[in-house]
C-alpha cells in the first residue's frame, strides 16, 4: 500500500512539467524558504538574545515575557538591552556568562542612534546594520524582514478571502445561470466601478486602518475579478459529457460542483494565484507609500520606499527596498509563468 | 453663537499658522478658513458721518525709531520664488483664498499702523497719527493724505467705511471676516475725508486695541458686491496700496509682481531702501525636491532650510564649496508657537496628575532634538515664549528622568507590568494614544515611544489627515494631542486654552479640558486688567499654575530662520530684523546684484571660501 495518495496522472505530469521549468521551480523553492524563514524571523532578526547563560541559569528570551534589566543585575526595570549585555559579558571574561545574539541583533522598532551621527546611517558591518538605518535610526534589514512577513501574510490571507468569495460566487453564477447570473453580473459591474483608492483614502483618514480593517476593505473591493473566470469556466464545464454523465447517475448539485467542476477548473485558479500574491504585496506597499496603509510605526516596505525617494542622498534606503521588491516580485512572476506553462491545457488535455 | 464661531475660526487660524510655520516660515496674521457660512451681521449699518471729534484727544505718532533697512540697497532686478501649487484664486477673501499664495497678495494691502519689527513699537503706515478714546475700545486715526490705490485713486475715509460693508457682506462668502468685522470691529466713524475712528467690541489695553483694530481699507470704487462677486473676482487684479502689484498671470505657471515706480510710500521713513527688486516672479514647482534642483541651477534665488534634512544633508555641492551659494542661520525673537503634547485631562488615565507628571518625565524630548532634529530645534518650556516681559522664563519643562517617572507611576498605582513590560493597573494597561496630523513628525514620535517604553508606558501613534486629526482634537476625542498653536499677538492668551468654560465641550481650543477654579479667577482678572504690570504679573502666575497642572508637555520651538541663497542676493549689514524674514519677497530688506548674477551664471565670477553665516543677535537664551 502506498503511503502517498495517488495523484491524478494528469496532475502528476503537470507537476513534473513544473519541476522541469528550472527558473520557476527554483523561484518557488526560494520563495517558500523565505516565507518559512520569515515566520521564524524572531530567531534571525531580533534585539532579544537567543540564549543567555547567566550565573548558571539559562534564559531563552526570544518568545514570551520581557526580561527586565534587573534579571541580569543591570539596575533597570525596562527590557534588557542584550547587545549591551553582550559587550558587558565580554568585558568580564572571568565570569562564565555568555549569550548568543541573532544574526541581525535589532528589531524593527528600536531606534539605534549613536552619538554624534544622525540618521539615516550608512550600512555598517561592524554595527551589524547590514543595510544601514532609516531616517529614525531603525535597522533597514529588520524592517524589510518584518515588513515582508506582514506583506506576504496580508497577501496570502487576502488571496484566500478573495478566492473563496470569487470562486464560490463565480461557480454559482455559471452553474445556475439565468436570473441569478444576470443579477450578479450587474452587481459586479457596478461594484467594480467604485474607485477603490478613494474609498481607502477616505477610510484611512477617518479611522486608523489596522491589518484587519485594511484586509476587510481590500476584500470588499477585490473579490470581483475571479468571478468572471470561474463563471465562464463553470459554464463550459457544466455542458461537458462527464458532467452530464454524473447528472444522469443522479449526482447532487454539490457533488457535481465539488467533485467534478471545481477540480477541472483548478488550473485557472492556480494560474492566477502567483499574480494575485504579487498584486497583494504591491497594493499594500502602494497604500503604505501613499500613507493610507498600516499605521506607523508598523514595519512596511511602502513607508521605507517613501523615505527612500525623498532621501535620495541616502541611497541605501531606496536601493534596499527596491532590491527586495524587485527580487520578490520577479520570483513570484517566474513561479506564475511556470505554473501557467505547466498547467497549460493545450499540452495535456485530451479532447474527444 | 458669534463667540463660538470665532473660536473655531481662531482655532483653525492657529492650526494653519502652525502648519505654515513648519512648512515655510511664518505668516504673521494667519487668516481664516472658517467653516460653514452662517448669517452673521447681514444688515448694513448706517454710519454717522461728519461727527465731532472729542477735544481732549492726544495724537500720537512714531518717527523716532531707527529704520530697519540699508542705505546701500540698490533697486532693480527680478526675484525668483516658487510655490508648490498654483493659487485657485487671487482674491483676498472668500472661498479658496487662503492658500499658500495668500501671503503674496495680502502683502500688497497695508493697514493703518504696523509694528516696528525690532522695537515692536507701532509705526505709522496708512495712518500718520492715532489717538485713544477714554472708553478703552475706540481709536482715532489720521489718514496719510498721499496714500493712493494702485490705479491712482486717493485712499479716503470712505474706503474704511466701505470695508465694513464689504467684510460684512454675505456675497464675499467669508464667514470668518463676516464675524470679525461684526463682533471685533463694531463701528467705523468718518469725521472728514482723512480722519476716522474705529470702535472695537470690548475694552482692552491701548496697545492691544491698536494692534487688533488696525484694519486695512477696501477700494470702494472697484468692487460691485452682488452674488457674482466671488466668481467675477477670481482673477481680477484688485487695486492695492503696497509697493508691488500683480502685472502678469500665466495660469498654471507663474504670477509676476511689478514694483510701482511712483509708489506713494517711496519716501516714507520706514519704507525707504526696502522693496528693492523691480519684479517678483512666483512660479509653480510642484515638489520641494525638484524646486531644490531649480535652485541649484540658479533658477531660484533662495531656498528655505528650516528642516534639518535640507540644511545639513541637501545644502551641499560645489556651488556651496566655491562660495557661490551662501548659507545663513538667523535667530529670531518673536512669539513662538506653542507646540506640545496636550493631555486630555478628562481621560481616565490622564486625569491623575501623577500620571501626567510621570509621562512628562518619560518623554525624552532632548533625545529627539539631539538626534532626528540634529540639535537644531530647542526645548520649549512654557506656552508663551517670546512675548517679552509676559513670558515666565523661570519655569523649566520637566526633564527626562526615568527614576522620577517610575516613582510617580508607582505611586499612581501602575505597579504591575505585562509581558511587553508595559505597566498595568487592575485590568487597565498604561497605553496612551497620540493623535497627530503630520507624517514627517513620525520619526520624532517613534523615538519618544521607544524611550517611554523604558518607563513602562506604551504610546500608540495615530497619524491622521491633518484636518481630520484637528477635528478629532477639537471634539476632545483624543488622549494626547500632538500639535502646535501658532504664536502671535502682543500678549499671551489664556482663556481660549485653559478656562473651564471651554472644558469638556467640543469645538474649542481647551484641548486639555483644563478646569481649575483658581486659574479661572486669574484668567478673568487677566482679561479685565488694563495695566501692563498687572497683566505681566498675572501672566507669570498663570503660566506657573499651568506648569503645575502638568496638562501640557511642551516640546520644540524653532526660534530661527535658515536659508541658502546665491551670492548675488545682498543683505544689509544687520542681515535681518528681530522677526526674521530675510528674503521675504514682499517686505524684505535684501537687494539683487544683477551683474553678479550674470557673472556667476556665466562662470566668470571668482570663487571664494564657503560662506555659512550664524547670526545670534536675537537669540534670546
Amino acid at each position: 500500500m502506498k503511503l502517498r495518495p495517488q495523484l491524478n496522472p494528469l496532475t502528476q505530469r503537470q507537476l513534473a512539467r513544473f519541476r522541469s521549468l528550472k527558473r520557476g521551480y527554483w523561484s518557488a523553492v526560494i520563495l517558500l524558504i523565505t516565507i518559512v524563514l520569515s515566520i521564524g524571523a524572531e530567531l534571525l532578526v531580533n534585539s532579544r538574545a537567543l540564549i543567555v547563560s547567566y550565573e548558571g541559569n539559562w534564559f531563552f528570551p526570544t518568545y514570551g515575557k520581557y526580561l527586565p534589566g534587573s534579571t541580569f543585575d543591570l539596575g533597570y526595570e525596562y527590557e534588557t538591552n542584550f547587545r549591551e549585555l553582550k559587550v558587558f559579558f565580554e568585558r568580564q571574561p572571568s565570569n562564565s556568562n555568555w549569550l548568543i545574539m541573532p544574526l541581525v541583533p535589532y528589531n524593527a522598532f528600536e531606534v539605534d542612534l549613536p552619538a554624534g551621527r544622525y540618521p539615516p546611517n550608512a550600512p555598517s558591518l561592524s554595527e551589524k546594520h547590514y543595510l544601514g538605518t532609516d531616517t529614525t535610526g531603525r535597522d533597514v534589514l529588520a524592517r524589510l524582514v518584518y515588513g515582508f512577513r506582514i506583506a506576504i501574510s496580508f497577501s496570502l490571507i487576502l488571496l484566500i478571502c478573495n478566492y473563496t468569495i470569487g470562486v464560490a460566487l463565480g461557480c454559482a453564477m455559471g452553474f445556475w445561470g439565468g436570473a441569478f447570473d444576470l443579477f450578479f453580473q450587474r452587481v459586479i459591474e457596478v461594484w467594480s466601478n467604485v474607485p477603490f483608492l478613494y474609498v481607502i483614502m477616505i477610510i484611512a483618514s477617518v479611522i486608523i486602518p489596522n491589518f484587519w480593517t485594511l484586509m476587510i476593505v481590500m476584500v470588499i473591493f477585490g473579490w470581483m475579478s475571479m468571478t468572471w473566470y470561474m463563471r465562464t469556466s463553470t459554464y463550459k464545464e457544466k455542458t461537458r459529457a462527464y458532467v452530464l454523465a454524473a447528472r444522469a447517475l443522479g449526482a447532487s448539485n454539490a457533488r457535481v460542483i465539488f467533485t467534478h467542476i471545481l477540480p477541472n477548473s483548478i488550473s485557472i485558479i492556480v494560474t492566477f494565484v502567483p499574480f494575485a500574491i504579487a498584486g497583494g504585496i504591491t497594493s499594500l506597499t502602494a497604500l503604505d507609500y501613499l500613507g493610507f496603509g498600516l499605521p506607523p510605526p508598523t514595519p512596511s516596505w511602502g513607508e521605507l520606499l517613501s523615505q527612500g525617494t525623498s532621501r535620495l542622498e541616502s541611497p541605501w534606503l531606496v536601493t534596499s527596498v527596491v532590491g527586495a521588491m524587485v527580487a520578490i516580485l520577479l520570483m513570484v512572476t517566474y513561479v506564475g509563468e511556470a505554473v501557467r506553462e505547466a498547467f497549460d491545457p493545450k499540452k495535456f488535455t485530451y479532447y474527444e | 453663537m458669534h463667540l463660538r464661531m470665532n473660536r473655531i475660526a481662531r482655532a483653525l487660524i492657529a492650526l494653519l499658522g502652525t502648519l505654515a510655520l513648519i512648512g515655510c516660515g511664518t505668516n504673521d496674521k494667519g487668516d481664516p478658513l472658517a467653516e460653514t457660512p452662517r448669517d452673521v451681521a447681514q444688515e448694513i449699518v448706517s454710519y454717522p458721518v461728519g461727527g465731532v471729534l472729542p477735544n481732549e484727544l492726544t495724537w500720537e505718532t512714531n518717527n523716532e525709531d531707527p529704520i530697519f533697512a540699508s542705505a546701500d540697497a540698490k533697486p532693480g532686478g527680478t526675484f525668483r520664488d516658487y510655490v508648490l501649487a498654483f493659487p485657485l484664486t487671487i482674491r483676498r477673501v472668500g472661498p479658496d483664498s487662503n492658500g499658500s499664495f495668500a501671503g503674496y497678495t495680502r502683502a500688497g494691502f497695508l493697514s493703518l499702523v504696523s509694528l516696528h519689527p525690532n522695537t515692536r513699537n507701532f509705526i505709522p503706515t496708512l495712518a500718520t497719527h492715532w489717538a485713544f478714546d477714554d472708553d478703552g475700545k475706540t481709536v482715532y486715526y489720521r489718514l496719510h493724505p498721499n496714500a493712493k490705490w494702485s490705479d491712482g485713486t486717493p485712499i479716503t475715509a470712505d474706503d474704511y467705511l466701505y470695508t465694513l460693508d464689504f467684510m460684512r457682506s454675505k456675497h464675499i462668502v467669508a464667514p470668518w471676516y463676516n464675524n470679525h468685522y461684526a463682533t471685533q470691529i463694531v463701528n467705523v466713524v468718518k469725521y472728514d475725508d482723512y480722519t476716522i475712528s474705529i470702535e472695537g467690541g470690548s475694552a482692552k489695553p491701548k496697545d492691544e486695541i491698536l494692534y487688533e483694530y488696525s484694519m486695512g481699507p477696501v477700494p470702494k470704487h472697484f468692487h460691485v458686491l452682488d452674488q457674482n462677486w466671488v466668481r467675477e473676482n477670481n482673477w481680477k487684479v484688485e487695486p492695492n496700496n503696497g509697493p508691488y502689484q500683480i502685472s502678469k498671470i500665466e495660469k498654471g505657471k507663474y504670477i509676476e509682481f511689478t514694483r510701482k515706480k511712483d509708489w506713494w510710500g517711496n519716501d516714507l521713513k520706514y519704507y525707504r531702501y526696502r522693496f528693492n527688486p523691480d519684479r517678483i516672479r512666483v512660479r509653480v514647482i510642484r515638489d520641494v525636491n525638484i524646486a531644490l534642483q531649480h535652485f541649484f541651477k540658479g533658477e531660484l534665488d533662495t531656498f528655505g532650510g528650516v528642516l534639518p534634512e535640507f540644511w545639513h544633508d541637501k545644502f551641499k555641492g560645489k556651488d556651496f564649496d566655491n562660495g557661490y551659494i551662501h548659507k545663513i542661520w538667523f535667530y529670531t525673537d518673536n512669539p513662538q508657537p506653542a507646540s506640545g503634547m496636550w493631555l486630555n485631562q478628562s481621560n481616565s488615565i490622564l486625569s491623575d496628575r501623577k500620571v501626567r507628571y510621570g509621562l512628562a518625565h518619560a518623554m525624552n524630548i532632548d533625545k529627539v532634538i539631539a538626534t532626528v532634529l540634529r540639535g537644531d530645534y530647542r526645548r520649549q518650556h512654557t506656552h508663551h515664549e517670546g512675548y517679552g516681559d509676559y513670558s515666565n522664563t523661570s519655569i523649566r519643562a520637566r526633564a527626562f528622568d526615568l527614576t522620577i517617572a517610575n516613582t510617580l507611576l508607582d505611586e499612581a498605582g501602575w505597579t504591575e507590568r505585562d509581558d511587553r513590560g508595559i505597566r498595568t493597573k487592575g485590568q487597565q494597561t498604561l497605553s496612551l494614544r497620540v493623535t497627530y496630523g503630520q507624517s514627517h513628525h513620525t520619526p520624532r514620535l517613534v523615538i519618544l515611544r521607544e524611550e517611554a517604553k523604558k518607563a513602562g508606558i506604551d504610546l500608540t501613534l495615530q497619524l491622521l489627515d491633518s484636518s481630520i486629526s484637528f477635528k478629532q482634537m477639537l471634539e476632545k476625542k483624543h488622549q494626547i494631542a500632538w500639535m502646535g498653536w501658532s504664536g502671535g499677538g502682543l500678549s499671551p492668551r489664556y482663556r481660549q486654552f485653559y478656562h473651564s468654560d471651554n472644558a469638556n465641550k467640543p469645538q474649542n481650543n481647551n484641548l486639555t479640558n483644563n478646569a481649575v477654579p483658581q486659574m479661572d479667577t486669574l484668567i478673568d482678572q487677566y482679561r479685565a486688567a488694563t495695566e501692563k504690570t498687572d497683566r505681566v504679573e498675572l501672566a507669570h502666575q498663570l503660566e506657573q499654575m499651568l506648569h503645575d497642572t502638568g496638562a501640557v508637555i511642551f516640546t520644540f520651538k524653532v526660534p530661527y530662520t535658515r536659508d541658502a541663497y546665491w551670492r548675488w542676493m545682498k543683505l544689509p549689514e544687520f542681515r535681518g530684523t528681530r522677526v526674521g524674514g530675510l528674503f521675504n519677497p514682499m517686505g524684505g530688506q535684501f537687494w539683487i546684484d544683477e551683474l553678479e548674477r550674470q557673472s556667476v551664471l556665466d562662470n566668470t565670477a571668482p570663487q571664494s571660501a564657503p560662506v555659512s553665516i550664524l547670526d545670534t543677535t536675537y537669540l534670546s537664551e
